[in-house]
């Protein structure tokens, strides 16, 4: 009878917190909404089971969590604590973009800068409310849209609060759809809506391989914080591109990528334990989250308007929108938002040129504030 | 349970302000530089255009042949056999 008793004293159920409860109903939301309303479905799955797995109790003599050591979790964790999943993540995102509507027309590039003005504003306004400036950089780069940027800065400066901002950041991007069209309403004129863009000229194939080495070139040696991440994009692109590693490139793009995806949402929800997660600086970052997506949105739309100020054939505004580095969502809602006021209207094409800049962009910044934040 | 201070006082201790305008004018020089590299890629790759091998080509083996066009050109015996026919037809049409 005592086994009985003592056993029970061990069951999840029996050492279970309400803030264990509540992240696990918040993991299940998470499943749900990947399931029912399909709001990225590769990440909000993984990440929504492994806050369930994450948040059942566990013994104390055991080593079963993340941050138990020894534990398998742990191992698989190191991935994410050491920031090695981000770069592969970005080697089959390389591997996957075609880079030819931003060769064909350069310009829309700087829209993919000026929406990094969330990251450094973010930045500003966590150091207002108090956070380190470590902690400051690492929060300010959920402005950049991007997962695997936000998790390997993370990592690097601020790995407490590694589960918090990469919820937030993979929270956000799931839920552009909802955070942007407003802001881009709101900033634009119907007719500036209605603007159409000429068909992006073709691309020699010539272009698309060299332009992966010049670009990495000028980035890195301008960021080298960047090296890791812009090194495999490009180098996933160039094997993409250069049409004699096939099967490296679809490896790259397919198998790879899959497996780091699967490993890298499961070990960020599974690190969401309540003890650590339900905190009052979480709340916060999700706060400075949001505020970060909303200005880097409008950073992109408010520039896409300047520069329209010097520019014979005008672009439309609210490709501006897809600055922000969420590959591809920010470029399908600016598709949505335009035809909405223009049926005939096909703005995808050119808003990938600012989406993949961004990537480049928000990569290049990570590499700004880690490189200033470690001296 | 940790407690923060909203004060102006901290932006300014951790140089917050001059950070963030070197972060956004590095972040811009980048990507204008890669945006300005970019347009002039088609001009350098046709001055080079002597030097480099053809495009699609590797390992020594000439470019691939450019793909057929899928619908060829009629030959000229198709040409007198379509007016033939049209010409049947006309006649036939108007008797």
């Amino acid at each position: 009878m005592q086994i009985l008793l003592d056993f029970l004293g061990t069951t999840g159920i029996a050492t279970m917190t309400w803030g264990n409860a509540i992240m696990i109903v918040v993991g299940i939301v998470f499943v749900s909404l990947a399931i029912v309303k399909d709001y990225e479905p590769l990440l909000l799955l993984p990440i929504g089971f492994g806050v369930v797995v994450g948040n059942i109790p566990s013994i104390a003599s055991m080593a079963l969590g993340v941050y138990d050591e020894g534990s398998v979790l742990s191992y698989l964790y190191f991935g994410v604590s050491q920031g090695i999943f981000p770069p592969l993540i970005f080697l089959g995102i390389g591997a996957m973009t075609d880079f030819s509507t931003m060769l064909s027309n350069p310009k829309l590039i700087l829209l993919g800068a000026a929406a990094q003005v969330g990251i450094f504003l973010t930045f500003i306004g966590a150091l207002y409310l108090g956070f380190t400036p470590h902690e400051s950089g690492a929060i300010g780069i959920i402005g950049g849209a991007d997962g695997p940027t936000a998790i390997f800065l993370s990592a690097k400066l601020a790995p407490h609060l590694l589960g918090a901002i990469a919820i937030a950041a993979y929270s956000y991007m799931a839920l552009v759809p909802l955070i942007q069209p407003p802001i881009m309403k709101l900033l634009t004129t119907r007719n500036e809506r209605r603007i159409r863009m000429p068909a992006p000229r073709q691309v020699s194939q010539r272009e698309k391989i060299f332009f992966p080495i010049i670009a990495f070139l000028i980035a890195a040696l301008i960021a080298p914080g960047s090296i890791a991440l812009l090194g495999m994009l490009f180098f996933g692109n160039l094997l993409k591109e250069s049409g004699v590693t096939d099967r490296l490139a679809n490896t790259a793009a397919n198998g790879l990528i899959d497996i780091v995806t699967i490993l890298l949402g499961f070990c960020v929800g599974a690190s969401t334990q309540a003890q650590t997660f339900l905190t009052s600086q979480s709340l916060l970052i999700f706060g400075l989250g949001a505020l970060s997506f909303a200005i880097a949105t409008a950073g992109g739309v408010l520039f896409a308007k300047f520069m329209n100020l010097f520019l014979k054939q005008k672009i439309n505004p609210l490709i501006g929108a897809a600055g922000v580095s969420a590959v591809p969502d920010s470029a399908r809602v600016v598709q949505m938002v335009g035809q909405k006021e223009d049926p005939q209207n096909y703005l995808l094409m050119h808003a990938m040129a600012p989406n993949v800049a961004g990537v480049i962009g928000s990569a290049i910044a990570a590499g700004v504030l880690w490189s200033v934040m470690v001296k | 349970m940790r407690t923060f201070s909203f004060d102006i006082q901290n932006i300014i201790d951790a140089q917050g302000l001059n950070l963030s305008i070197t972060g956004m004018a590095i972040v811009f020089t980048a990507l204008m530089l890669i945006s300005i590299a970019i347009t002039l890629l088609p001009k350098v790759l046709q001055l080079l255009a002597g030097i480099l091998p053809a495009a699609g080509g590797h390992h020594g083996q000439p470019a691939a042949a450019p793909a057929k066009p899928a619908v060829s050109a009629p030959a000229t015996d198709d040409h007198a056999i379509v007016a033939a026919i049209g010409y049947v037809l006309h006649t036939r049409l108007h008797k």
